[in-house]
């Protein structure tokens, strides 16, 4: 399993390299809305996993070293949508998210380091966050 | 080594990266997302329990990263950071993209994923909850980029 999930993040890190998504100028033409390719780019992502994805849990897919298929589907909740604000707001700024900061850093870029280390604090601090409410008494 | 076309074109990319979500799930049964994958590395590192799945995953991550900076002519170690490096000094651009991160990683782990968690694998499943978040995180992203743009005269 371990060697699985290192080879796919190979090649998704690898892919979000080769695209150039680990770079400001990319992001940020994108939010800009002058260039479109991103948004393309997760377009043919989706169009290309989730009918492979129905398929496989319709054909009732078992994988070979975790059991029977099962996606995950959650609904709508108000974390979902306040966290994702939040979220937004830190990537128009980095013009980067996770996975491109990391692909940044792995070229040798100084700063992307920088944005792995606020991000390492933040998902740390909202992890603490929502461990410490889950443990006070309801009332 | 110079191997790698100067970019990689959309429609090459995005179905390797559909791809990525598809093999985790048909091979492991796991679902593809990058915050999870930071914050179980950060377990590790503390000593803490931890999914290792995900921190092989976080692994992989850097290493397809460095593979393909090597492939596209070597590493090149550098302080650049695009147009935002151009405008803002160095001394208030770090702490400025800590901040960015850290925003970032909070909302992240509070939404219950990011751009590849909500906005690739969890859309691709057909889940409201990513679809909602990929549509809240877009949308504000474009707004806060515009409102930069209009309060920096245009520099942003």
């Amino acid at each position: 399993m371990n060697r699985v999930s290192f080879l796919v993040g190979g090649a998704f890190g690898f892919l979000i390299s080769a695209a150039r998504l680990s770079e400001y100028a990319v992001i940020h033409d994108m939010l800009r809305l002058k260039e479109l390719d991103v948004f393309l780019l997760m377009a043919c992502a989706i169009g290309t996993a989730a009918p492979l994805l129905w398929l496989m849990r319709r054909s009732r897919w078992h994988t070979p070293f975790g059991g029977d298929l099962a996606l995950v589907r959650a609904p709508i909740t108000r974390s979902n949508v306040y966290g994702a604000a939040v979220f937004g707001t830190g990537w128009a700024i980095a013009g980067t998210c996770p996975v491109p900061a990391l692909a940044m850093s792995a070229s040798g870029a100084g700063l992307g380091l920088v944005v792995v280390a606020g991000l390492f604090g933040g998902i740390a601090l909202r992890d603490r966050v929502s461990a410490t409410r889950a443990n006070e008494p309801s009332c | 080594m110079d191997i790698l076309p100067e970019r990689l074109p959309w429609f090459v990319a995005g179905p390797g990266i559909g791809l990525c979500v598809v093999a985790l799930y048909a091979l492991i049964n796991r679902p593809l997302g990058a915050t999870t994958a930071y914050l179980e590395t950060f377990k590790f590192a503390r000593g803490r329990r931890f999914e290792p799945w995900r921190v092989w995953f976080f692994g992989g991550l850097i290493a397809g990263g460095f593979v393909a900076a090597l492939l596209r002519g070597g590493l090149s170690f550098n302080l650049d950071y695009g147009q935002l490096g151009e405008k803002v000094p160095l001394i208030l651009l770090v702490p400025l993209l800590v901040a960015a991160g850290l925003v970032m990683g909070y909302g992240a782990r509070w939404s219950g994923g990011c751009t590849s968690g909500h906005g690739i694998r969890g859309t691709s499943s057909l889940s409201p909850a990513s679809w909602a978040a990929t549509a809240t995180f877009m949308a504000t992203a474009v707004g806060v980029t515009f409102v930069l743009h209009l309060a920096t005269g245009g520099a942003l």
